[in-house]
């Protein structure tokens, strides 16, 4: 399970992977002036620096000054108003540098003695090499500046428990286990034999050469949202793991519950069931996912009819339980909620839903979103944790004229983002992608939404940034293609095609992303950064299922793509084909299910199954 | 910098330009050393993967929008992966699970709903019934909106019956299969 699925790369897309920096280090070794400026001082000059950081709140950029009213000049012309005037580290000279025009930043490196080459830009923070004339990047002096900036986002360290610069507590249930290698799992003399005895090898099929757990389900009236979901659900590689692994036997959680066996009824797939959930108003979906999973693992070609499941679920939500159509993405939730009470009720498991330590729905699905929201006024920034099941995205306006789009969203950002123009915003196709960055731009709250600002004690106008603190094992987007009007009264669906990517990078969504450009994109450790290498490919998702939605919003009809060993299957309730990949590719995703390609192991806390 | 032509070279209009020159060489100064940063420190996103995505999506596009490929994008099928057919409505029989009749799959979803008593017309005519109606209150929890991130509000729903609302008739239930 920790090989990583294959996937061809452009060779550019290799050689930028190569100089990725992992948890904001620098790939490339400093120029020979730092590195003799940091041998003979160390990084004791860049923590001086701190007492001249002035930092504007909001947006957080930091400027140096020795007085907050100085106007900074150069030494030898006296000019304060050239593109860039450096201070230099070691002697505090203003000099100025603007090409073509003569550099005295370089002249004062050439005339003083060896040590005076770096110098730093007063109106960025950014170090500056006056012979090779290039800016230069040191870790110790941009983590000076970070908690300079930071300090305006917390509150001082008398008012609050948690103190000092980086006041942000991260999520509880995160707790550190120790990464284990993967061992791929083998019985034992004794499991061998239980196995010989009990069971039986499933029979080989004619045709082999198809994966198994390919099988059509039957649309048992209305029920193709649901057949939709529960394609991709049975062919999610964690949750499919887990059921054909037995961790959730529905014989012995029947037998628990006190269910007796009912052999006389004949069940679905003429199987015998415990006669679990009739009439006695306990009922089980994660026992009728399991039979599920059974019966479609088990080579038998017809169509299934997931009756009982479909029973069981009714029970569960019943507000939901009728013959109309439903919506696929609300029929997701719900039954991963199902799965997750009944596990709650049963065991005495922890309630919290972050670590997915309470049961499989939320140990497959479950994320961290992180929420800050940053006073305007005074720059005071208060962060919430929240676990989700899936992220839903409002699909994209439609970008006409790009410019205009990029400047209202260079507005909107705190410290000015260089990267605003994307291809999609140029081409007007929206991507996921796209709305992967609306969603966690940073977005100005109106001044009729003021929140309390605990710094100023009063409301204040406020702006509000989504990021993503921990990635699921499993990614499902959720596009709202449904638009409410509450003034016309009435919904429509929006048609719009999103394009989708079948190999999807999450780590500029990453907490620790977003707030590394939040603060000018410094080499600093983040909330999130993990300490490991290996953690390189942890946010790289492949797609493997898609759910689509072709008509109307009153008359319509869900289909879904899997994609199996890079083969893509169509499932149509009963009908299974095969599609060539740009079908999918031109199908309009209404979920979108992503999963981690490289799988880690931690070190369990008890022995066996669970 | 709408000055006038006769003002070109007026002080006022010289130092204005002078000004403006300033804070756009400033402006342009900021950006270079954001991105500058940003390529030394290997922070910037791969547009060239993403543009070569883009590209296969609309060659796709226009490949399906292509009548004569359209044999896989049709509903009509002929045999499905493992050369069998179905039939528009799903034949295979079983027991009910809650009140044991035999029903064909197609017709289960609407067999179930009166059979458990659920359903808007169900719901109706036990709302005649005082008795019923009691019993309909004291029934287990209705399904817990999931997330409290507050995305999946009932206001985004992509229902294929109508949007519930009460008292409307409900086409019922228009095929699916072609």
């Amino acid at each position: 399970m920790s090989s990583p699925i294959n996937h061809r790369r452009p060779p550019a897309a290799a050689a930028a992977a190569a100089h990725r920096p992992i948890n904001g280090q620098i790939p490339s070794p400093p120029c020979p002036h730092l590195a003799d400026f940091r041998a003979r001082n160390g990084s004791k000059p860049f923590r001086a620096l701190q007492a001249c950081l002035r930092v504007k709140p909001p947006g957080g950029r930091a400027a140096i000054r020795r007085e907050p009213s100085e106007v900074p000049r150069c030494g030898a012309c006296g000019d304060a108003a050239r593109p860039r005037l450096f201070a230099c580290m070691a002697c505090a000279a203003v000099s100025c540098h603007a090409p073509p025009g003569p550099s005295h930043a370089a002249a004062h490196a050439e005339a003083m003695p060896p040590g005076h080459e770096i110098a730093v830009d007063v109106d960025r923070a950014e170090l500056f090499c006056c012979v090779c004339r290039d800016q230069v990047y040191d870790r110790d002096f941009d983590a000076a500046v970070v908690l300079a900036q930071t300090a305006a986002s917390t509150l001082p360290a008398s008012a609050s428990s948690s103190g000092g610069s980086r006041a942000v507590v991260a999520p509880e249930n995160l707790r550190k286990r120790r990464r284990v290698d993967y061992r791929p799992w083998s019985p034992d003399p004794r499991e061998r034999a239980l196995m010989g005895s009990f069971s039986s090898p499933l029979e080989s099929v004619p045709t082999s050469d198809l994966p198994r757990g390919l099988r059509g389900l039957n649309n048992l009236g209305n029920t193709c949202f649901m057949n939709s979901v529960l394609q991709a659900l049975l062919h999610t590689p964690p949750l499919r793991n887990y059921f054909l692994s037995d961790r959730h036997n529905r014989y012995f959680c029947q037998k628990k519950d006190g269910v007796s066996g009912n052999v006389s009824k004949r069940n679905v797939d003429g199987a015998v069931d415990g006669g679990h959930g009739s009439k006695n108003g306990s009922f089980c979906l994660a026992c009728d996912m399991d039979a599920m999973f059974s019966a479609v693992f088990s080579g038998e070609r017809m169509p299934y009819s997931p009756a009982k499941f479909l029973y069981s679920w009714w029970q569960h939500a019943a507000n939901l339980a009728s013959y109309e159509q439903q919506d696929a993405h609300e029929f997701f939730i719900s039954m991963l909620d199902g799965i997750h009470e009944k596990v709650d009720k049963d065991r005495l498991r922890p309630q919290s839903q972050g670590s997915g330590d309470c049961c499989i729905a939320h140990r497959v699905f479950s994320g961290i979103l992180r929420s800050d929201v940053m006073c305007m006024a005074c720059g005071f920034t208060s962060t919430t944790y929240d676990p989700c099941l899936d992220i839903s995205l409002d699909l994209e306006q439609s970008q006409r004229g790009s410019v205009k789009a990029a400047s209202a969203k260079s507005h909107h950002s705190c410290n000015g983002e260089a990267e605003c123009m994307n291809s999609s915003q140029n081409s007007g196709i929206p991507t996921l992608m796209g709305c992967l960055d609306r969603f966690t731009r940073p977005e100005r709250l109106g001044s009729d939404q003021k929140l309390f600002c605990q710094q100023c004690q009063v409301s204040q106008e406020s702006l509000k940034q989504m990021s993503i603190r921990k990635l699921p094992l499993v990614s499902c987007f959720h596009i709202k293609r449904f638009e409410h009007s509450s003034i016309r009264k009435m919904s429509r669906k929006i048609d719009r095609y999103l394009h989708f990517p079948f190999s999807l990078d999450m780590a500029p969504y990453l907490s620790s992303s977003i707030l590394r450009r939040r603060f000018g994109n410094r080499i600093f450790p983040f909330d999130g950064d993990e300490p490991d290498a290996s953690n390189e490919f942890s946010s790289e998702f492949e797609l493997f299922a898609v759910v689509t939605h072709a008509g109307k919003l009153d008359a319509g009809h869900y289909v879904t793509y899997l994609r199996l060993s890079n083969q893509w299957y169509k499932c149509d309730d009963a009908w299974i084909t095969q599609v060539n990949e740009n079908i999918v590719r031109a199908a309009q995703g209404y979920m979108m299910f992503y999963v981690q390609k490289m799988l880690y192991y931690r070190a369990s806390d008890k022995m066996g199954a669970s | 910098m709408s000055a006038s032509r006769e003002d070109n070279t007026s002080p006022d209009a010289q130092l204005s330009s002078h000004f403006f020159g300033d804070l756009l060489d400033s402006i342009i100064v900021d950006i270079a050393s954001e991105c500058h940063r940003i390529a030394k420190l290997g922070l910037d996103r791969n547009l060239e993967d993403e543009e070569e995505e883009l590209r296969r999506s609309t060659q796709a596009r226009v490949r399906a929008a292509d009548p004569s490929n359209s044999g896989e994008t049709n509903s009509k099928y002929v045999v499905d992966i493992f050369g069998q057919t179905h039939p528009g409505v799903a034949n295979e029989i079983f027991d009910c699970m809650n009140c044991g009749r035999s029903i064909m799959a197609g017709r289960f979803a609407p067999h179930l709903e009166k059979c458990m008593g659920k359903g808007r017309k169900a719901r109706l005519k036990a709302a005649r019934s005082s008795t019923a109606a009691q019993n309909r209150y004291s029934r287990g929890s209705p399904a817990s909106t999931y997330s409290p991130y507050s995305n999946s509000t009932s206001t985004n729903r992509l229902s294929n019956g109508s949007t519930g609302v009460a008292g409307e008739d409900l086409s019922n239930g228009t095929s699916e299969e072609p």
